[in-house]
């Protein structure tokens, strides 16, 4: 799994595909002070930037990946 | 190469010969809907593979023409020439860059100039006819206008960017880098393509600043459609124009993107308070300036900044006048401007600098703009769409309140609101010319707006009045257009649905040639082994006396010899291809040929179903190109020469294939100006290839065929003798390459016509097998007129040449053992007489001496390959039934 929910924590590994974008908004909008942790995220799909960007949830921890990180940043 | 690819290459190769020739099709018949319909469908289904690979531009291409044949299909755009022509055009680049993927595996040059600018005209086409039907809409949106049009200061994109970023880039537009602000808008459905648009947005290189903008209209989270892409990329980079368009080829259509002057970037941003920069500081900055004291400004400004907190918006404007002095220290306007916006507190206008901007290169979205427009356009082209109404309103509105104001009327005002009335009365296709001529005068006379004011509340009502029942009209015409939206649906539902039935029906089976290939050869070595089966009954009988199994052999062998035979016939069934495979070109290439000499010619395609073994058809390509070309370039005269000399001004060149018991007959018939057989013998025999004595007797015919001649056909004889003749030789040669034969005859002034007789098989061949000098030979049975026995008394040495009277005929004789370099005798039977082949060789007559005749046999002819190859007194060589090598007689060559 590229996004491992923790109880109020998604943890983003490795490349997040297009398909974990319905179960994110799903679980965003169950647990509405969810957090994000990016850090090991090297990249999300477009479909999940633009739930993150809808949702706008804390993100705790920014991408390693710096190109990423200077889009992300912004969120 | 992989197979999908390969089968992409191969279907996609149908379609465009299908295309071209719905096209041609279509040129005789161009009201014929379901042509159209079918011509659509093939470019939608070329465009819909050709997107399964990494073809862009092909598939740019494909789609601008798939645009335009719908729009054809549709109604929008008329077919024309020019059309066809430019479709034809785009099938040619399409073609030219499968040939690239076909020899490289994929395409390495680039094309993405070539295909945006063929993909250009095609939209070309399809905007200049939208603009013929829907003069309104296209005033409003068209594409050219925006590109055409400059961009003004108000277009450029709102730029908030961080100051330290808008120096940077401020900084890299003077140091001579072109600085691009790029908005990339995915489609909504692109992620259901498989595109991942941020990730391509990430790919920008040299992004000096980045932005998303999320275009959610979901009212609530819940709502939202995480599958819809509604995200906005911008950024902000230098890379090179290449690089970008290169990123961005799939895409080309969803970029926008904008030169930004360095000027845009000038921007000061911070916190406005009301304690200014005191104008003491300023005017003693300005002065300085105006001495272009400019270390001395720097101090000055330097210390001001000190004295003031960073994040104020005077000291942004500080830092930028420094800036500025660093970077151009000559362009005192500007630093003049930033010096007295400290005063204003307001951003100077730098559009009063740079008048206007080039325009941008890419045009602004014309998809999304193609989609506002289609929809309105029914309504428009029979009622009035809102917005328009609005707008008129809104003018009229204008105006009516301009005419109400109070004061002097100058005659310049007057005309004026007239003039724009007008204009609006015509935008609704409402004319009031005349009224709105005469209100003029007559306020111009009265000095009032009055008369104008009343024509325009007349003219409002009448507008409202026609326009109640017109926006039923629109109404109904949106219920239509739903309706037709509807049965659109249901068409395309329909044809999907005839497309699953059409291949679950389809009994078509593609397979490579060299399967069948291999089944051919497999079917030959089956013939052979069966014939063994004979020779064993045989043995049986003679060296074990057991007549039984001998008989029993027999009888199993008729078995497997008939179904053997029928196996074999139905191999060659299968390649078997109907001549239309080269017939299908023919008309393109006359059309082309026909237009590039300035001809009209009607070409008649006869027997095109006729079929032959894919090698003799394959073959026969070229020698009819050839043909045909002559045919149109030398044969069939210009218009007002056929007029003159009383002929229809069309010519007319037929080409028909019939088939002629085991032969196919293929004729090229023109109405030209035929062969002038006079001027061949004179040529010929200028040129040696007859002597006086053959120049005086030969005949008419004798002497048209002599444009066959090997050597006829060099550069001075073409142009003297309007080129007749061109390359015959290679022709014939290539004909008979296939055991084919070709003829002519023609008569001047009234045309030439071409014959070429083929053999439906080249697989099989009968031979007669002879006997000399203790080996066995094939020959070709084709080539036998007859087998008689010479008794040696009949051999009359003519010219130390053996020779005989054959029916009345001078037969020369040869004798094979000489033919093959074999110093032996050929040996006479019992009775004294030699055994003759009489064989046919371009239509005379040989004798050729051996020592016996045998059977004939059907075997598969193997040409000869490598050393043996080259020996041109051998067809081939095949395997009898006991296992041993046939070889076979090349008679052409060898005598």
């Amino acid at each position: 799994m590229a996004i491992e929910y923790k109880k109020s924590l998604a943890v983003f590994s490795d490349f997040v595909g297009v398909e974990e974008a319905e179960n994110l908004l799903e679980w965003l909008l169950k647990n509405p002070k969810g957090k994000i942790n990016l850090a090991e995220c090297g990249h999300i799909h477009a479909a999940n930037l633009q739930v993150l960007m809808a949702v706008k949830p804390q993100i705790v921890a920014g991408s390693k990946d710096e190109n990423l990180q200077l889009w992300l940043g912004m969120l | 190469m992989n197979s999908l690819l390969e089968q992409f290459l191969s279907e996609a190769r149908d379609f465009l010969q299908s295309i071209s020739e719905k096209l041609m099709q279509l040129e005789s018949n161009p009201n014929s809907v379901p042509l159209m319909t079918e011509l659509f469908r093939f470019v939608h289904t070329l465009k819909g593979n050709s997107g399964l690979f990494d073809f862009p531009e092909m598939t740019r291409v494909l789609h601008a023409s798939e645009d335009l044949m719908d729009a054809v299909r549709n109604g929008r755009v008329n077919y024309s020439n020019t059309l066809a022509d430019q479709l034809l055009e785009a099938m040619d680049f399409v073609g030219m860059m499968m040939d690239e993927i076909q020899v490289e595996g994929k395409i390495i040059k680039n094309y993405s100039a070539t295909a945006a600018e063929v993909a250009k005209s095609l939209r070309g086409l399809l905007d200049s006819a939208d603009a013929v039907n829907v003069p309104v809409a296209i005033e409003i949106y068209t594409e050219e206008g925006l590109a055409a049009k400059a961009i003004s200061w108000a277009e450029l994109p709102e730029l908030n960017l961080p100051e330290s970023i808008a120096m940077a880039l401020y900084r890299c537009v003077m140091d001579g880098d072109t600085v691009f602000w790029l908005q990339y808008t995915p489609e909504p459905e692109c992620f259901f393509k498989g595109e991942d648009p941020f990730f391509l947005a990430r790919q920008v290189p040299d992004t000096l600043w980045r932005n998303v903008i999320s275009t959610n209209d979901a009212s609530s989270l819940a709502e939202m459609d995480v599958y819809r892409s509604q995200l906005i990329f911008q950024f902000l980079t230098t890379a090179p124009t290449e690089e970008l368009d290169d990123l961005f080829r799939y895409v080309p259509d969803q970029i926008h993107r904008i030169k930004i002057p360095a000027l845009a970037f000038v921007k000061p941003n911070g916190s406005v308070n009301n304690q200014t920069v005191d104008d003491e500081f300023i005017s003693s900055a300005l002065v300085l300036l105006e001495e272009n004291n400019l270390a001395g400004l720097t101090r000055t400004l330097l210390t001001m900044l000190e004295l003031s907190a960073p994040d104020l918006w005077s000291s942004s404007v500080l830092r930028w006048v420094l800036q500025c002095i660093e970077v151009e220290p000559d362009n005192e306007r500007m630093q003049y401007a930033l010096l007295n916006a400290l005063r204003t507190q307001i951003t100077p206008d730098w559009s009063s600098m740079t008048p206007t901007i080039k325009p941008h290169e890419v045009a602004i979205e014309p998809v999304a703009v193609r989609s506002v427009i289609t929809p309105t356009i029914p309504v428009i082209s029979s009622g009035l769409p809102d917005e328009l109404l609005q707008i008129f309103h809104t003018v009229v509105n204008t105006q009516r309140e301009i005419l109400s104001l109070p004061g002097k009327w100058s005659a310049g005002r007057l005309q004026s609101v007239a003039a724009t009335l007008l204009g609006c009365y015509r935008t609704i296709n409402h004319v009031y010319e005349i009224e709105t001529e005469a209100a003029l005068q007559l306020a111009l006379t009265e000095k009032s707006p009055l008369p104008l004011l009343a024509l325009l509340e007349a003219a409002l009502l009448d507008v409202a009045v026609v326009n109640t029942p017109e926006s039923e009209i629109i109404e109904s015409l949106g219920g239509r257009e739903n309706a037709n939206r509807g049965s659109e649906d249901v068409v395309s539902v329909g044809r999907r649905s005839e497309d699953a039935a059409g291949a679950s029906q389809s009994k078509t089976l593609k397979v490579d040639q060299e399967k069948i290939d291999r089944l051919m050869n497999l079917i030959g070595e089956m013939v052979v082994a069966k014939n063994a089966l004979p020779y064993l009954a045989n043995r049986a009988e003679t060296v074990f006396g057991v007549r039984e199994l001998a008989r029993e052999i027999k009888s199993q062998y008729a078995v497997i010899n008939r179904v053997a035979e029928e196996m074999q016939d139905t191999i060659m069934q299968v390649r078997m291809m109907p001549m239309s495979f080269i017939f299908q070109r023919f008309p393109r290439m006359v059309r082309d040929i026909s237009r590039k000499l300035g001809k009209e010619v009607e070409l008649v395609l006869e027997g095109e179903n006729t079929e032959a073994d894919k090698n003799i058809v394959e073959a026969l390509s070229d020698p009819l190109i050839h043909i045909v070309r002559n045919s149109l370039d030398h044969g069939l005269e210009l218009q007002d020469v056929r007029v003159a000399a009383g002929k229809n001004a069309v010519g007319k060149l037929i080409i028909r294939a019939t088939q002629e018991s085991d032969r196919v007959l293929i004729e090229i018939i023109d109405d030209g100006n035929g062969i002038d057989p006079t001027v061949i013998k004179n040529k010929a025999y200028e040129k040696g290839l007859i002597d006086e004595a053959t120049l005086e007797r030969i005949s008419d015919q004798d002497a048209v065929n002599l444009v066959f001649a090997a050597g006829f056909s060099t550069a001075s004889v073409v142009s003297d003798l309007s080129g007749r003749g061109v390359g015959m030789d290679v022709v014939r040669s290539a004909v008979e390459r296939v055991n084919g034969t070709v003829g002519i005859e023609s008569i001047a002034g009234k045309g030439t016509r071409i014959y070429l007789s083929l053999p439906l098989s080249m697989a099989v061949t009968n031979v007669m097998i002879i006997q000399s000098n203790e080996q066995i030979f094939g020959v070709p049975m084709d080539l036998v007129v007859e087998t008689v026995r010479v008794p040696r008394s009949q051999v009359r040495m003519i010219k130390r040449k053996q020779t005989t009277v054959l029916r009345g005929r001078i037969v020369p004789l040869l004798s094979l053992n000489d033919l093959l370099a074999n110093d032996v005798a050929q040996l006479p039977n019992e009775d004294d007489e030699f055994a003759t082949l009489i064989v046919r060789i371009h239509g005379e007559h040989v004798g050729i001496l051996v020592d016996n005749f045998r059977e004939t046999v059907d075997i598969i002819l193997k040409p000869m390959t490598g050393i043996l190859g080259g020996l041109p007194g051998y067809s081939g060589a095949a395997l009898l039934g006991d296992g041993s090598v046939l070889m076979v007689l090349n008679p052409r060559e060898l005598i």
